[in-house]
């Protein structure tokens, strides 16, 4: 459905995309996960045609992005980012306008069929402006699906609105995968835990990791993490000392403390213990931590960190 | 150009539910009353009416209404990100802002509707040559379809409706006076032809006395499509940003 080749998108001499592959076949969510700035929105603006890439090939449905854009774009859903919305016009008149442009036959049938889909049939004759942003989320994935299109993609679903409705919008993102192939951004992995069959993990626009929650979280097997808490010192002092220790791959300040990641099976507890002890340190807590598809997230994506 | 009627729909509707249109047609309406009631006080002792009266007024009125009706059309599309979804349609570029062009020239030409209440308080007051004023309303129709693209073309430009309004305000001024600067040009074949290129070179000495001259049309005309050739090229180029 989704075949992504070689993608490379150049602003000036900024490169925000740099080569990637992927794809996504029907029946499949896949999350784009990455933090912010990683190529997510750009690579997202090429699959719809919005932009051309700059180098590389995209095929939606057996048809070239560039070269047959009208047909990509006849089967393409896409919500952008803080779904953008026409405040004067109603509910119902948002949706059918895009069902229009995007002719949809008998459109008045299938607008009444996604409000309903999305619970916005009593309010279809509301303004736009004054919807709630959960509210809005839900009338950006209306729209996208309006035309009944194979290949949705969404960018950010998820992005500022309150835990209840991120709910609410993650079950119809899940209800999506029956026959469609579903691409979607975000950066919480949480969510992206719950919700795809498969990740795609991206940053400074290249791939730096793919697979499903459970395989990426295999990949952080044969290390371990350890969670201390150090007082006697400033902690830039403390954690570039705990960078400097043999065997320790990353550290990350946390609120309270440090979660360290090391490089053998070894466990290294007992050193760690001994080398801060040794540099004047205290160690006030120290406890082994389970790797999550967090950890792997912030390991693959933090590492260009001093 | 499947999407152009549908574009042009959304967009007239949201000019006559706009607040902001309402205002620009209050404007529209007080300030050629306002001329209308000078020149039939003018008319009882001094000279008869002006058959091209609203017309001439206009041209000089639409400097600042046209950039006005336009500055929302694609500013705002850009601004509040819906241009994506737009260019993400099945649509040609073309279709949209074709769509959106033709949409401020209905409104305008419901503006202009508006203003022959003057002409039929005329008809029964006095004895109008109706030709004349005939002429130069194809004349306004015209010429304010010509305003109105080079409004667009600043509204493609910026993301900001008040910027856009502002120079298309500037870029009219310059296209309506730059007969000032033919006449300080010591070369009269010069000036002639830089009159010849100005919005009021092919109104005043034609439209206005009611004489429809084919190479008028044709440089309104001419102004419509350059300016829409190169709003659909900025649109174009909002992809490659």
């Amino acid at each position: 459905m989704i075949e992504v080749e070689n993608l490379v998108k150049r602003y000036g001499n900024m490169t925000a995309v740099k080569g990637i592959n992927f794809r996504v076949e029907p029946g499949e969510i896949v999350g784009l996960l990455g933090p912010n700035g990683a190529g997510k929105t750009t690579t997202m603006r090429m699959l719809t045609g919005f932009m051309p890439p700059t180098e590389g090939t995209i095929q939606i449905c057996g048809f070239d992005v560039v070269e047959d854009s009208m047909s990509v774009r006849q089967r393409v859903g896409y919500m952008p980012e803080r779904v953008p919305v026409y405040p004067d016009m109603t509910v119902e008149g948002y949706v059918t306008f895009w069902a229009k442009l995007r002719g949809v036959r008998d459109v008045r049938a299938r607008v009444h069929a996604v409000l309903e889909q999305f619970q916005l049939l009593d309010r279809r004759k509301q303004l736009v402006r004054f919807l709630s942003k959960g509210l809005r989320q839900r009338l950006g994935l209306a729209q996208a699906l309006v035309h009944q299109p194979p290949v949705i993609i969404l960018d950010e679903p998820t992005i500022g609105i309150d835990p209840r409705q991120v709910i609410e919008v993650r079950d119809a993102v899940r209800s999506l995968r029956e026959g469609h192939a579903v691409l979607f951004s975000s950066h919480i992995l949480s969510e992206v835990e719950q919700v795809c069959d498969r990740v795609i993990i991206i940053n400074h626009g290249q791939i730096v990791g793919e697979g499903t929650p459970e395989t990426l979280s295999r990949q952080l097997a044969g290390r371990q993490q350890v969670f201390v808490v150090v007082e006697g010192g400033s902690d830039a002092r403390i954690s570039a000392f705990l960078r400097k220790i043999p065997d320790v791959v990353h550290v990350r300040a946390m609120d309270d403390g440090f979660l360290i990641t090391t490089k053998s099976d070894v466990d290294l507890r007992p050193t760690l213990s001994r080398l801060i002890t040794q540099e004047g340190f205290t160690i006030v807590e120290m406890r082994a931590v389970d790797a999550s598809l967090e950890d792997v997230f912030l390991t693959l994506t933090e590492t260009k960190q001093p | 150009m499947t999407g152009t009627p549908i574009i042009f729909r959304r967009e007239l509707a949201a000019y006559f539910t706009s607040p902001v249109a309402y205002l620009i047609a209050a404007a529209f309406l007080v300030f050629t009353a306002i001329t209308f009631n000078q020149d039939l006080a003018f008319a009882i002792t001094v000279r008869p009416v002006d058959p091209a009266l609203i017309p001439r007024v206009l041209t000089q009125l639409l400097i600042f209404i046209a950039p006005l009706l336009t500055m929302r059309l694609l500013a705002e599309e850009n601004r509040e990100g819906t241009l994506e979804l737009l260019l993400t349609a099945p649509v040609s570029d073309a279709s949209i802002v074709i769509g959106k062009y033709l949409a401020a020239w209905v409104y305008y030409t419901f503006l202009l509707a508006l203003t022959l209440v003057y002409q039929i308080i005329l008809v029964n007051i006095a004895f109008p040559d109706m030709s004349h004023t005939l002429g130069a309303y194809i004349g306004i129709w015209l010429y304010g379809g010509a305003t109105l693209a080079v409004g667009l073309v600043f509204s493609a430009l910026t993301e900001s409706q008040v910027l856009a309004a502002f120079l298309g305000m500037i870029a009219l001024l310059i296209l309506y006076f730059a007969d000032r600067i033919g006449q300080i040009v010591a070369n009269i074949d010069l000036g002639l032809i830089i009159f010849q290129l100005t919005l009021q070179g092919h109104f005043i000495p034609t439209f206005a006395q009611g004489v429809i001259r084919a190479e008028d049309i044709v440089y309104y005309a001419g102004l419509i499509v350059v300016m829409l050739f190169v709003s659909i090229r900025l649109v174009e180029s909002r992809r490659w940003r």
